[in-house]
């Protein structure tokens, strides 16, 4: 309530300011400064948050320049409607380019990079011939009287433009989607596994990234009411938005709003005719020492200070029923069929057959090599299969995206762990509630995370990040991570390996108390101990193909098993 | 249609710009793939080299080239000035772009203050010198840039490739701590490739002030070129700038060649953006 | 005749006491602070120097002559980085927060019509150096002190043929190269037009991106074309380059114009030799003939080498700046008056004899059609020098 009235106070004040008489550069500078926001903010929403650097941002604030310039100048629109379409025009080509950027697997980083900064220079030329011809496009608007000045209109427009970017890059951050765009930072493939659509979001977030600067272009095209390509598409405003957001700090959605009103305020400070050039070297200075004493960006920097740890909640133990599983069931809740996977030459997978039945646990064991991570990977949708079926309660799995695979109730863990590096224990745990079977919002999922943080005995480091986490607390951390989507099905890869005895005993104990709760688990391990304690059924793998299945005292005694493990026998 | 004369000499004309690009694209290249150091400051520091070259060479009437015996090993304690300051504060990858973003603001004012910004052009009587291959010709600061630009290419790459030296940066570049488990002294390692990148910056300049008119604003002129040849060839690999700089060069002088030259950046990087579509697992 | 000696004295008297200063006509009161902003840095910050340093100049000659209506001139000079948005942000700060009494000029078409709409929100005069599309220009009271014609892509291309036609081998071949740099482009394609209706043949039309690094192409289908005459459309240092581009062909043109060159960097190539530009005033008789004029010049050339600008000579970029300051002291002086509507309506309906001839604006837009107070220059030996119309021809050049 209070930072609702707050907001309205703060909303009130700005939207005031043309009408109190300043001399109207005032506006004009916060209407610089306020631009500024609109661009960096909007860059980060992709960029920073999914770490998909755009080195392009220049293309779609140019697309929105010229499309306003073109309607208003050449054809005499009404500024104020071509503002949506400049907007549209660029998340279209941003939509456009993401569909199918991001298709492509191996494009990722530097390539992103590469492909928007060419994006910047292709767009240039069109705009050059097709176009503005050469000189140019005059843009003369008639300002509608909504302020005594026109530098006043225009302030007002950008404050709303700053107003819709803020609040967007604030909802996303605080969304679902926010979580998975900082997933897809940490780990993308992992994010997918865990249920995150991540071609959906990030280009999403690629669409709202680019529509907002084409917003800005648009109402930029009137601001300075005369545009040339040389001006608009230039590689400065790529770099500066990135040398913006890094400066406030990236992974903050107010972070790129800091960043833009401290390098503009920079910049604007040299403008004095006698300090010029100094003024320029100034702040290259300035900037180095910023910089290297907040190397997480001004916001982020003091964000990291003054974080308060937010004391674990400790929640009532909930009686919410969980799946009552049968104990054994023989009825199969995965069926594996010819299951086959190759890379480059190495056949990891050689035509598998397998079957799981529901609430039982199943040791997948076999030599190093033998597949099993493989087979892992290919029903979680970590890897496409090149040939077989794999049904899931009856459902076909191949050919369906990751996402949707965790979304159908299957959580595996990495054999050596995988958790997002920059998302503190509780945001780990909490993210595949968020995207799994029962898709939570962020409040539910959170509870549902503190509850598996106690399961796990994670719960006083909720608020650590992974690499703070010893070797036994990340394997945990994996566990209570894949468990907290709620699965049907659940693959834990050598979970015990590097635990000591007594940690292993409670390892055991967990795993039987996952499965009493209704989970059916595939357990691949090396630790023999642990087989033929825990598991219902053993099936043995070797060289990319089953060649037992049954019980574990009768499967170890197979003669194929013994010869796999052990080579030929010796008389 | 245009003549074989005509294709030809253009076609050369874009190998020798896209030998510049690949030569200020090496160092970025190197200590971008191998320091995770995004340089900026690089082409400021080309830039800086080739002032000095013009100063030395106008002033106290240097040969241009002699120029490069005080310019490679300054720079090349530049570079591993550099290097230091990104360890000591222990810079990561999207800072390093703002610090060297800084760093250029402040060499881009210093050589404003000193030479303004109006234009400067080295006289030299190299400029002259050209010679005859068949019906096309040849200028010997072009083919002093190009050879500039294979050997340190190549050279970087055979180093890399057969040294035990080179052997030991790629070790460090793909996992340090074990690098060091054995013996690779990776602080040392990175002074040498940052102080390379550097002095490789210097013999760049060079060639800047034989072939070109200098101004402070050219510094950002070449940044989106050299940028994306450099992410186009692969970070850290040495010949990969070289070879798509010249994809580069000589796509836009065909087009210059063929149709009406405004034309040329929207084929020479629409043509980038097609290769990358179809053939992205070559760049991983 | 016998000169009368009285009348001598009197006469000497008076010419002394112009060239001396004035000891007691020193300026007094509150400064009149007159605005503007310059690219001090950024892309064209190459040429801002060159306008700083004249209007500095300006500025303290014009105190050393009592100021203006008594009162010292104040110059408050901001730098706009090259960016219009800036431009536009720093004229209202100027005009509304710093309160300036009047503003002067910035630098090139994109800031100077930013700056226009912000003088025309406030009703100021602006007074402006280097427009390069006179239609653009609608504001009632701007005007411009270049002494561009209204009609400069008809008028300019006419007055390079002219020159032309009177070379040794007047050319028949025209190959018209040009940047889309929008002022020169705009030239070239009016020069499209003139060609023909001169009966000129146009044997190559080539348009290239501003800020393009690799002329080879270019230069190979030039030579390839092989015309009597090159038409660059150019500024800046693109002659450079592409003359560069060419020698290492081995090719020449047999004559050529290129539009707007920087001065400096082509002064010592032989291939530059015997080039065309456009200017509004070289450094030399007879625009040097007024004593004033030669003593700026002199000033300019020590100041110049002070500030490290490798071109020490006065040329059109300079010209058209301490033209603006002597029409801002022309209005002023005359009307009496800093009002801004009381100088617009003077400005009108009178002329101004500045350094390179005489300015009106009593045309369409405040331009004057037809009439163009450019010349064109020549590249000789190492010296620019006006060689066209031959009344304002350095003593004994022609064209060669």
């Amino acid at each position: 309530m209070r930072t609702a009235l707050a907001l309205g106070a703060i909303a009130i004040v700005l939207c005031a300011v043309p009408f109190v008489g300043l001399p109207a550069f005032y506006e004009s500078f916060l209407y610089l400064l306020l631009s500024a926001i609109v661009l960096a903010t909007s860059w980060n929403l992709l960029s920073g948050y999914s770490g998909y650097f755009s080195f392009g941002h220049g293309a779609f604030f140019g697309v929105g320049v010229y499309t306003t310039a073109a309607l208003t100048g050449k054809l005499g629109w009404n500024f104020l409607w071509t503002l949506p379409l400049a907007a549209l025009a660029a998340m279209v080509l941003g939509v456009a380019l993401g569909a199918v950027v991001f298709r492509v697997r191996a494009l990722r980083g530097e390539l992103f990079a590469l492909l928007t900064l060419a994006i910047t220079f292709v767009l240039a030329t069109i705009a050059l011939n097709a176009v503005d011809g050469g000189p140019g496009i005059m843009v003369n608007a008639d300002i509608p009287k909504l302020a005594p000045t026109a530098s006043g209109v225009l302030y007002l427009l950008m404050l709303a433009a700053a107003a819709l970017t803020l609040w967007t890059a604030y909802a996303m951050f605080h969304s679902r989607f926010g979580t998975g765009l900082f997933a897809i930072h940490d780990d993308e493939d992992v994010a997918e596994v865990m249920g995150v659509p991540t071609y959906r979001f990030k280009l999403a977030a690629f669409a709202i990234s680019c529509a907002l600067a084409g917003l800005a272009g648009g109402i930029h095209a009137i601001f300075v009411s005369y545009v040339t390509v040389a001006e608009t598409f230039s590689i400065a405003l790529a770099v500066n938005v990135v040398l913006m957001s890094a400066l406030g700090g990236t992974r903050h959605w107010l972070g790129p709003a800091v960043g833009a009103v401290a390098i503009t305020v920079l910049l604007y400070a040299f403008t004095s005719g006698q300090a010029a050039v100094i003024g320029r070297a100034l702040t290259g200075l300035i900037l180095i020492i910023v910089i290297v004493a907040m190397p997480a960006g001004i916001l982020g920097q003091i964000l990291k200070r003054f974080r308060t740890k937010t004391a674990p909640v400790r929640l009532p133990r909930s009686e919410e029923s969980m799946q009552k599983a049968v104990r054994h069931s023989s009825e199969p809740i995965l069926l594996v069929r010819g299951v086959a996977k190759a890379f480059k030459g190495i056949q990891a997978l050689a035509g598998v057959d397998l079957e799981v039945r529901r609430g039982e646990i199943l040791g997948l064991v076999g030599p190093n090599g033998s597949g099993k991570s493989t087979l892992i990977n290919v029903v979680s949708g970590h890897y496409a299969v090149d040939g077989g079926s794999i049904r899931f309660e009856g459902e076909e799995l191949v050919g369906k995206p990751a996402h949707r695979i965790a979304r159908a109730g299957i959580a595996r863990t990495y054999q050596i762990p995988r958790p997002f590096p920059q998302l503190t224990v509780l945001q780990n745990i909490a993210l595949p509630p968020m995207f799994g079977q029962v898709v939570m919002d962020r409040a539910s999922a959170e509870r549902e995370a503190w509850r598996w943080l106690e399961f796990t005995n994670l719960a006083d480091k909720a608020h650590r990040y992974p690499g703070e986490l010893n070797l036994h607390q990340r394997k945990f951390l994996e566990l209570a991570r894949a468990l907290a989507s709620r699965p049907k099905l659940l693959f834990l890869d050598e979970v015990l390996s590097g635990l000591t005895p007594a940690e292993m005993d409670g390892a055991l104990r967990l795993i039987r108390a996952i499965r009493d709760q209704g989970a059916t688990i595939v357990f691949v391990e090396h630790v023999m101990r642990a087989v033929m304690e825990l598991t219902d059924r053993v099936a043995v793998l070797t060289y990319g193909k089953a060649i037992a299945e049954g019980v574990p005292g009768e499967v170890m005694r197979h003669p194929d098993v013994v010869s796999a493990y052990l080579g030929a026998a010796h008389v | 249609m245009p003549s074989a004369t005509l294709l030809g000499q253009s076609v050369l004309s874009g190998v020798f710009i896209g030998a510049l690009y690949g030569l200020l694209g090496l160092g970025l290249s190197l200590s971008w793939g191998m320091l995770r150091q995004v340089n900026l400051a690089h082409f400021a520091l080309a830039f800086l080299g080739a002032y000095v070259t013009f100063q030395l060479a106008a002033v106290a009437k240097v040969d241009p080239f002699v120029t490069l015996a005080i310019t490679a090993p300054a720079f090349f304690a530049l570079g591993m000035a550099l290097h230091w300051f990104f360890l000591r504060f222990s810079v990561t990858l999207l800072n390093t772009l703002l610090v060297t973003f800084g760093i250029t603001s402040i060499i881009e004012a210093g050589i404003q203050w000193y030479w303004t910004a109006d234009f400067h052009r080295m006289e030299n009587a190299y400029a002259a010198v050209r010679w005859k291959l068949g019906p096309l010709f040849l200028s010997l600061t072009d083919v002093v840039t190009l050879g500039f630009a294979l050997a340190l290419a190549v050279g970087t790459w055979a180093v890399l490739r057969f040294t035990d030296l080179g052997k030991a940066i790629r070790a460090t570049t793909e996992d340090a701590p074990i690098a060091a488990a054995f013996g690779v002294n990776e602080k040392l390692l990175g002074y040498l490739v940052s102080g390379l990148a550097a002095a490789v910056a210097a013999v760049a300049g060079l060639c800047l002030a034989l072939n070109h008119t200098l101004a402070p604003v050219q510094i950002y002129a070449w940044m989106g070129v050299v940028f994306a040849a450099v992410m186009m060839g692969g970070l850290g690999r040495p010949i990969g700038p070289l070879v798509a700089g010249i994809v580069i060069g000589v796509s836009e002088a065909i087009t210059m060649a063929v149709t009406n030259p405004t034309w040329a950046p929207l084929v020479s990087f629409s043509l980038l953006i097609a290769i990358l579509l179809l053939r992205p697992a070559r760049f991983s | 005749m016998k000169i009368d000696r009285r009348r001598a004295l009197a006469a000497g008297g008076a010419i002394l006491s112009t060239l001396a200063l004035p000891p007691f006509a020193r300026a007094q009161g509150k400064p009149i602070r007159i605005g503007s902003t310059l690219p001090l840095t950024g892309p064209l910050a190459s040429l801002a120097i060159i306008h700083k340093v004249t209007a500095e100049i300006c500025v303290e000659n014009l105190n050393k002559r009592g100021g203006l209506l008594g009162r010292p001139v104040e110059w408050v000079l901001r730098d706009d980085q090259s960016r219009p948005e800036l431009t536009r942000t720093l004229y209202e700060q100027l005009i509304t927060s710093d309160n300036v009494d009047l503003i002067q000029s910035p630098y090139a078409t994109a800031s100077i019509l930013a700056a226009m709409g912000v003088a025309q929100r406030y009703n100021k005069v602006l007074l402006h150096t280097s427009f390069g599309i006179p239609k653009l220009a609608k504001y009632d009271m701007q005007f411009q002190t270049a002494g561009s014609p209204f009609d400069p892509e008809n008028v300019w291309p006419n007055h390079i043929f002219d020159a032309a036609a009177k070379l040794p081998k007047p050319p028949k071949t025209i190959a018209i190269v040009t940047s889309k740099f929008p002022s020169v482009h705009a030239i070239s394609v009016g020069a499209r037009e003139v060609l023909k209706k001169r009966g000129l043949t146009e044997v190559l039309h080539l348009e290239y991106e501003f800020g393009n690094r690799d002329y080879g192409a270019i230069a190979s289908r030039v030579k390839e074309a092989n015309p009597d005459f090159l038409w660059g459309g150019t500024n800046g240092i693109d002659p450079v380059l592409m003359l560069e581009a060419m020698s290492k062909i081995d090719y020449r043109p047999p004559a050529q114009v290129h539009l707007f060159p920087a001065p400096g960097p082509m002064l010592k190539m032989p291939a530059a030799q015997g080039s065309l530009a456009l200017t509004t005033f070289e450094s030399h008789p007879p625009f040097t003939d007024d004593p004033a004029i030669a003593q700026f010049v002199k000033t300019y050339a020590e100041r110049a080498g002070q500030a490290g600008i490798p071109y020490t000579a006065v040329d059109l970029q300079s010209a058209i700046m301490y033209a603006a300051w002597q029409v801002l002291e022309a209005a002023v002086t005359s009307t009496r008056s800093l009002d801004d509507k009381t100088l617009g309506a003077w400005l009108k309906k009178n002329e101004v004899k500045v350094l390179f001839g005489t300015l009106r604006w009593n045309g369409p837009q405040n331009y004057v059609e037809g009439a163009d107070l450019y010349k064109v220059k020549q590249l000789q030996q190492g010296r620019w020098v006006v060689v066209h119309p031959t009344q304002w021809a350095a003593p004994g050049a022609k064209i060669t």
